[in-house]
């Protein structure tokens, strides 16, 4: 019985990802249009956008590849949902922790980036090896940040560590015990997210939209769809780690979203960086906050 | 006649067999046979790898200076074993059909290349087997002269390059006979158990010696920085399925050695008391330190690589790093990652050479900037490199996953944030040069020239596919190798990683079979979620937007040099090649002072040297 039950979580945990990660493009949205003060897109635009997306008449496949990279993208994110535990749903949070997590966290990027490589469009592969570049200088901070909580909370498992912040209280929290390092993981978020100002590999006016070049119709729909599982779990991440995770989902979806807002109103006031200043801001500030926050909480 | 009996006795037959019939037609499969029938032997002992059985003697023993010369085989050597014979099976099979006929058809001798081969087989099993240190330095040197051997095949610049390692070898070989004179001078004999009970009473200056000379001799081999200069260069010229199989397993007999010497018998926790004077490390921090420099550095070397091979043979360097990184960290979790490692490495280590060997077989180059897109033209070698891509970066489902996995868990119950760092900065530079290793051969344009390329041959195709099923398998299952490696910490003394088949219990711990199936799960609903959309229509390569341009064949319109011009920017300027100018200054200092050596015996006047003898002999005569 309790397997079926687990099956059930399962099923469950990536459907709700995706429902809430359509809210977060949606808020993501508005937020963006409040600072350029217009109106933003109506709630249900989300929505609408990937059944426009999926239900095109033009779809450009470039071959096997670039179909299996995007199946790879979305399913990547399908699977990594599984491993981050939420009010009520513990899923597979046991059978591999945090840096199990953020190695899953790479198989949608990897999907991708084959998938784009396949096109054989300059422009896109421009764009990829921008994207890989902007990964690695994210995930050298993002790793300090891992590492220092675990040795914190002494496991790697997310689901141990929200029990832990949540029978002790506040003061428990991962953002009051470490307050360096969570402030260098919210630096990191933007990038985590692929937003602004770290968004170079985009670039529509100078290389076409780079890897999203030769995408259309249900391509860029599965691309839609993984930007929902990316925002969703960027801000489940942060939640778990520094922010007590949550027992009940009333207390939970508000830190959740309050956590990709926070960004998400910043970055937009920022011009976008160019890859090598991605890298040389990531590996300055953030390091150097994630290296003291560790020698802080290691002593 | 015991079962290690007989497993060398038939090595050294396929070695016969080699030589004799590797020219003929059925020559290379007859050695395939043979490497087959060693790994049955091998199977006749595979006690040793479940810890049922704890030792097996060879009857075959001489003595030398009132030493007895042992060889036996222990859980450790029954693990090396099984890779090297694995390694070599699947190359010699790789190496039978197509690819041999042509390398005769362009000159090479076949006779020579697996007789090498079957060589290196044989040598490293007598290492090995080794008993006692006289053994180990026996097969020591008998190793790194079979591997000259298969370097050294190719002539030419291939030669050159086997030199270089020769003279490294070389020096290596002094410092551990330096280091083994050394325990002789201590403890009186060459017996494994004499220098055990003796290293307790040892004094810290003498440990620290023996430490550094063996660490230098063994990770002359090993590559370790800062030896690591002559390997990739090496291996990489190595004719063909050579390369895949010194690649795989041979530089791993470095590692063999340093765990027989450093790890049981002078013990990680004597290390740990060598404390470094004014600093706030011992012996183990610097072996550590040493590691993670070797992961580091080499890693991002072979980003900057053209040429596949090399590129390939780079990343062989960086990975011995996290090898020598889990065992020297030398707890449950570390050891085994580890040694998990090594298996693992060495199964998509050689599957990786054997891609590049296909498509070097069918496009003649191996030059990063003159391929491409050739996934549509070869997709079985194009699913081996991705199976073994995956590999090597570390990224799940794939065995190189777990061991990487167990290392950084390690790493965080060590409490080593900066080494964990650098293990990471390792695995994320291997994920950008390995994705530019597999944009640049397979995706990307298909060149005109390349319109009429075919799949690589059966011969080569099947025993690719092999290995990266096992890189899944072993993956998915990781305790099938855990099991091996369980064995080998019981047997040098570690403490043992509890696991089961899909990985270990723990406070955040890990289970491959979970993951990889919700991973497969997820990529069923992917592809639902995919079909849900309309049709789409395939179109030629050359029909996409290039923004105003227009794309045709005739102008190459493809992006592959200088992969990463962003991340260049900025580091570029750290590749400064001070290893190769220290090599450069090392090589000039031992040429001006042979010279100066020179121009005193030959060319100064002889009376001044016997004035110069007199005047010594007399002052020792009156003083």
């Amino acid at each position: 019985m309790h397997f079926f039950e687990l099956l059930v979580e399962l099923l469950l945990m990536p459907i709700l990802a995706f429902v809430i990660g359509l809210a977060m493009v949606l808020m993501m949205r508005r937020i963006g249009a409040r600072i350029q003060r217009r109106v933003g897109p109506p709630v249900l635009q989300p929505i609408y956008d990937i059944i426009k997306l999926y239900s095109k008449e033009t779809q450009i496949s470039h071959g096997l590849m670039h179909e299996i990279g995007i199946i790879m993208a979305v399913g990547g994110y399908i699977a990594a949902e599984t491993l981050l535990p939420v009010p009520g749903l513990d899923g597979l949070a046991d059978k591999g922790g945090a840096v199990t997590l953020a190695y899953m966290l790479m198989i949608p990027a990897l999907g991708m980036a084959l998938g784009v490589g396949q096109c054989a469009n300059p422009n896109g592969s421009i764009g990829i090896s921008r994207a890989l570049t902007a990964m690695l200088a994210y995930d050298i901070p993002f790793i300090l940040v891992i590492f220092g909580v675990s040795y914190v909370y002494g496991t790697t498992n997310l689901a141990e560590m929200i029990t832990i912040q949540q029978q002790q209280g506040v003061a428990s929290w991962g953002i009051v015990q470490m307050p360096l390092l969570a402030l260098t993981a919210l630096l990191i978020l933007p990038a985590i997210m692929g937003k602004h100002p770290f968004e170079i590999y985009v670039a529509p006016a100078e290389i076409a939209t780079g890897p999203m070049v030769e995408m259309s119709g249900k391509f860029m729909g599965g691309l839609f769809v993984m930007q929902c599982f990316q925002l969703y779990t960027a801000g489940v991440i942060f939640t778990t780690l520094f922010l007590g995770g949550g027992l009940y989902w009333i207390t939970f979806l508000p830190k959740i979203f309050l956590v990709v807002a926070i960004p998400m109103s910043v970055a937009y006031l920022f011009p976008r960086y160019r890859t090598e200043d991605v890298l040389r801001l990531m590996w300055k500030w953030p390091m150097l906050l994630g290296l003291i926050g560790l020698a802080v909480v290691m002593k | 006649m015991t079962a290690l009996d007989n497993l060398l006795l038939i090595s050294a037959v396929t070695l016969v067999i080699a030589v004799l019939a590797g020219n003929s037609r059925v020559g290379g499969w007859l050695v395939t046979i043979m490497y087959a029938l060693q790994g049955a032997a091998l199977m006749m002992m595979s006690g040793l790898g479940y810890s049922t059985l704890t030792m097996v003697q060879s009857s075959f023993s001489i003595e030398v200076l009132s030493q007895q010369l042992l060889w036996r085989f222990d859980a450790l050597s029954w693990f090396f074993a099984l890779i090297t014979i694995g390694a070599g099976l699947f190359c010699s099979w790789f190496a039978s059909g197509e690819w041999g006929e042509k390398y005769r058809d362009n000159g090479g001798s076949l006779r020579l290349f697996h007789g090498a081969l079957a060589l290196n087989v044989f040598s490293m099993l007598v290492l090995l087997a080794s008993g006692d240190l006289l053994t180990l330095f026996i097969g020591w040197e008998l190793v790194s002269w079979a591997s000259f051997l298969i370097m050294a095949l190719a002539g030419g610049k291939a030669f050159g390059y086997a030199m270089r390692y020769i003279s490294y070898a070389f020096a290596g070989a002094m410092a551990l006979l330096g280091g083994l004179l050394l325990i002789y001078a201590e403890v009186g004999s060459f017996d494994f158990q004499s220098l055990k009970e003796a290293v307790p009473t040892m004094s810290s200056a003498t440990l620290w010696l023996l430490v550094v000379l063996l660490t230098a001799g063994f990770g002359v081999k090993m590559a370790i920085l800062p030896f690591h200069l002559w390997q990739a260069k090496a291996y990489a010229e190595t004719p063909g399925p050579g390369a895949a199989f010194l690649g795989a397993i041979s530089s791993r007999m470095g590692l063999f050695a340093f765990i027989v010497v450093i790890v049981q018998l002078i013990g990680i926790s004597r290390l740990v008391e060598m404390k470094i004077p004014f600093t706030f490390l011992d012996a183990q921090d610097l072996l550590a330190w040493i590691a993670v420099f070797t992961i580091i550095i080499p890693t991002y070397i072979a980003l900057r690589q053209h040429d596949a091979r090399r590129l390939l043979a780079w990343h062989g360097v960086g990975q011995t790093g996290y090898m020598l990184l889990g065992i020297v960290i030398a707890n449950d979790l570390g050891s085994a990652g580890g040694l998990m490692h090594v298996f693992n490495y060495a199964t998509y280590q050689a599957m990786l050479f054997m891609v590049v060997i296909a498509v070097i077989h069918r496009t003649g180059t191996s030059n990063l900037n003159k391929l491409g897109g050739l996934f549509t033209r070869m997709p079985l070698s194009y699913l081996a490199m991705l199976v073994g891509i995956i590999g090597l970066a570390g990224l799940p489902p794939m065995n190189g996953f777990v061991s990487k996995w167990l290392i950084y868990r390690s790493l965080i119950v060590d409490g080593s944030p900066l080494l964990f760092l650098g293990a990471v900065i390792g695995t994320l530079g291997t994920i950008l040069s390995v994705y530019k290793l597999i944009h640049n051969i397979f995706l990307g344009q298909l060149r005109v020239e390349h319109v009429a390329v075919r799949e690589a041959p059966l011969s080569m195709v099947i025993p690719m596919m092999l290995l990266a099923a096992v890189v899944f398998v072993t993956g998915y299952f990781p305790g099938l190798v855990l099991d091996w490696t369980s064995a080998v910490q019981a047997s040098i003394g570690i403490p043992v990683l509890a696991h089961h088949l899909g990985g270990i219990d723990m406070k955040g711990g890990l289970d491959m079979i979970w993951i990889v199936s919700v991973l497969l799960v997820g990529f069923g609903f992917g592809t639902l979620v995919f079909f849900l959309g309309g049709r789409s229509k395939r179109v030629h390569q050359l029909d996409n937007y290039a923004g105003g341009h227009f794309l045709t064949a005739e102008t190459r319109y493809h992006y592959s040099d200088n992969f990463y011009p962003g991340l260049m920017h900025l580091i570029g300027p750290w590749y400064r090649n001070s290893f190769e100018w220290l090599e450069r200054g090392l090589i000039s200092a031992v040429d001006t002072l042979s010279t100066a050596m020179q121009g005193l015996y030959r060319n100064a006047h002889p009376s001044y040297l016997l004035l110069a003898v007199v005047v010594f002999a007399l002052s020792w005569v009156i003083v």
